[in-house]
């Protein structure tokens, strides 16, 4: 009996502790208390990000220090290992996954296919249909123009990162989750995707990248998230 | 709309590099060349092991091939395009099953006959034989989406595969050469048609659940 | 109540499971090898001649135990594959990575007691019947779940949880394999006795005893095989917790005094 008034005292202490912890203003998406695990290991303190539209985050942190496995995460991919995503104050994972696209290191552009083909396949498998007008305007606008028929393997790394980058005009979803997004990208590239990321934000859209060393990304970003790793002592 | 988008591009791709289709019947062609060559060209010999040779030779040429189902996806990142496009996996599995099915499955059913000539199976068996295959060939592509779901992120895991697929194929192998020996020895083989047909049903419902969660683990 | 429900909450927490369970080693151990002594014995010198089969049955008091505990041991790996696979209790993934290596040992050597009983009675080693057949392929599903658990190491509870779905995996196939087998023999008209023999015709209290025992022993072997096996399995995984660096300075203490 007192062992069962014991558990609901310390049940109430843990609901109004998870209270305390909510943010003021609701944010379009919310981040709260995450963290990630690799191989058993917990890989950073627990990450807190608050954001709606027209904002973007950049996340840094030194190489192995989990940059990809938070944003996989975030992006629903795996999971978190504490922690929570909420977008529009739900956890339910559908609803984020309509309204954001990820882009990861491997860019998931098949070899085999045209570019044009693989925009098409990224469309349909997102249930969105396109005629070939729309992916030869997107193709254009990523700088391949001319090159809806050639095969995915024979472009330049550079090309297949323009063609991976041009699925996120083709889509349009609101939030953008890029992996080091300006890799492989010539001078050119880099400023065509500067301008995509500011376009895309002015018109209410979201952008979470990890960059190294883009300065003017770094300037215009709204949010920081910097990875620390987690001290020795700190274990449960 | 998703569904048929993943069987069309899977079947493009297969299709744009033919040496997918055609090397499990290249491979059934060199091994069969090896049984008269170890047992000698008598007819009788060989017509008697037939059913079994030919049987067998379409469940390894089909093994080679499965390891890759999930793993190229998951290796040049198409994998995360449809898990993260809401796509329900039980569907991307059994949508991955039956572009592996048109590209492999059918391949093996039409070539059956001709490595039924070679081994001198009797000619009232061809139907049978290619009706049992056409039963087995989707429990293969639906047992190998499983396999290859489970090994997608360990290297050489093909021999793997093999390992984890081959117990749950015994009784595929027992039912549908078992449907083609009876019939070669003049019985009917119905039975075995009819248990290897409640196998494929099975495998249907219940092998893409298997891999779906298969992936999800992977991908954690 | 209290008590029970108490005592199962604690096995479920790694610090707790390994206190509680190392005071089991020893006397699972004495108890297993006090009972095979025995029940060998028994078996061996004590328990009548077959007059059917002369002296050499005698091996099913080593063959028939091994075979009862491969089947159930894959039936234990298939629940806590379950609960490993469904609720990620640490306790059931390291209790099922324990006893995949214990059943595959005991599924080879009643496979192996089985070649040697073979051999003087029916003058082979090996026979395709039912029993047999499925006892080869419950070596390949044990093969199937070491090979994928030992094949992934970057993340060994990741590694464990697709070992338990290749586990679950069988446990489904087991009951087609199993019919499909014994279906398949009953066609073919091979050969018409069981290697596999089992206890359905042992009605002499002197023969069925030292069965008995042999499998009351290899229980016993069982518990105390999993239960090092899954401690040694918790202090792997959970090597960076605290509790394991408070064991450790327990046993060093304990070894120096």
């Amino acid at each position: 009996m007192i062992s069962l008034l014991l558990r609901c005292q310390k049940l109430k202490l843990t609901l109004q502790k998870h209270a305390a912890n909510k943010p003021l203003i609701s944010a379009l998406l919310q981040i709260q208390d995450a963290q990630c695990q690799r191989a058993g290991e917990v890989l950073f303190a627990p990450i807190n990000l608050a954001m709606d539209q027209s904002e973007l985050t950049v996340i840094a942190g030194p190489n192995g220090s989990g940059k990809t496995t938070l944003l996989e995460a975030m992006a629903g991919l795996s999971r978190f290992s504490s922690g929570y995503r909420r977008y529009e104050q739900s956890e339910e994972l559908n609803n984020w996954l309509q309204h954001s696209h990820y882009l990861g290191h491997k860019l998931g552009n098949k070899g085999n296919l045209s570019c044009a083909e693989n925009l098409e396949f990224v469309a349909h498998i997102n249930e969105i249909s396109v005629n070939q007008q729309q992916t030869e305007d997107v193709l254009d606008k990523a700088g391949l123009a001319g090159y809806q028929h050639q095969f995915a393997s024979d472009l330049s790394a550079g090309q297949k990162k323009r063609l991976a980058l041009s699925r996120l005009l083709l889509l349009n979803k609101t939030f953008w989750l890029l992996d080091e997004p300006f890799v492989n990208l010539d001078h050119a590239g880099c400023d065509w995707l500067y301008q995509i990321i500011e376009s895309h934000i002015s018109q209410g859209g979201a952008v979470i990248l990890t960059a190294h060393d883009q300065k003017k990304i770094h300037d215009l970003a709204n949010h920081h998230i910097t990875l620390e790793a987690i001290p020795e002592e700190v274990f449960t | 709309m998703r569904f048929w988008a993943l069987i069309k591009r899977d079947v493009l791709v297969s299709w744009r590099k033919k040496s997918n289709i055609y090397q499990p019947l290249v491979f059934q062609l060199l091994i069969v060349t090896m049984f008269p060559l170890g047992l000698g060209a008598g007819a009788q010999t060989l017509a008697k092991i037939a059913p079994a040779v030919v049987w067998i030779l379409a469940l390894l040429s089909t093994l080679i091939t499965l390891e890759n189902i999930f793993k190229d996806d998951y290796e040049d990142g198409s994998l995360d395009l449809y898990v993260l496009s809401g796509m329900n996996l039980y569907l991307a599995s059994l949508s991955k099953a039956i572009a592996h099915w048109f590209t492999t499955g059918i391949p093996v059913i039409l070539f059956a006959p001709v490595i039924g000539v070679l081994m001198h199976l009797p000619d009232h068996s061809y139907g049978i034989l290619m009706l049992s295959l056409l039963l087995a060939t989707p429990i293969f592509s639906l047992l190998g989406t499983v396999g290859s779901a489970l090994i997608m992120n360990i290297k050489n895991g093909g021999m793997l595969l093999s390992v984890l697929i081959m117990p749950l194929l015994a009784p595929i192998l027992i039912f549908g050469a078992g449907a083609v020996l009876e019939t070669s020895l003049g019985n009917s083989a119905y039975s075995h048609l009819m248990l290897l047909l409640g196998c494929t049903v099975l495998s249907l419902t219940l092998a893409p659940l298997a891999a779906a969660a298969a992936i999800k683990i992977n991908l954690e | 109540m209290n008590r029970i429900v108490k005592f199962y909450h604690e096995m479920g927490s790694p610090p707790s499971f390994y206190r509680i369970t190392k005071h089991w080693l020893k006397p699972m151990l004495i108890l297993a090898i006090v009972m095979t002594l025995y029940g060998l014995i028994d078996g061996l010198f004590f328990a009548p001649t077959d007059y059917q089969q002369g002296d050499s049955y005698r091996i099913i008091f080593v063959h028939v135990p091994a075979a009862w505990m491969s089947m159930f041991i894959y039936a234990i790996v298939g629940v806590t594959g379950v609960i490993t696979f469904v609720w990620r209790m640490k306790v059931a993934e390291a209790v099922m990575m324990a006893c995949v290596p214990i059943g595959a040992l005991f599924t080879v050597i009643t496979l192996l007691t089985g070649m040697f009983w073979g051999k003087p009675m029916w003058g082979t080693y090996w026979d395709w019947d039912a029993r047999m057949t499925s006892e080869l392929i419950l070596l390949f599903l044990y093969i199937g779940v070491m090979g994928i658990y030992t094949a992934y190491d970057e993340d060994p509870r990741k590694a464990a949880r697709l070992a338990a779905l290749v586990a679950i995996i069988g446990l489904v196939n087991l009951p087609i394999i199993r019919y499909s087998v014994v279906w398949w023999t009953s066609i073919h008209q091979g050969s018409s006795v069981s290697l596999m023999g089992g206890s359905n015709g042992i009605k002499d209290w002197d023969m069925l005893r030292p069965l008995l025992v042999m499998a009351l022993a290899t229980k016993f072997y069982f518990i105390y095989s999993i239960f090092s096996r899954a401690q040694t399995y918790l202090l792997k995984t959970e090597s960076k917790k605290q509790w394991v660096n408070k064991v450790i300075e327990q046993e060093m203490s304990g070894e120096k005094s």
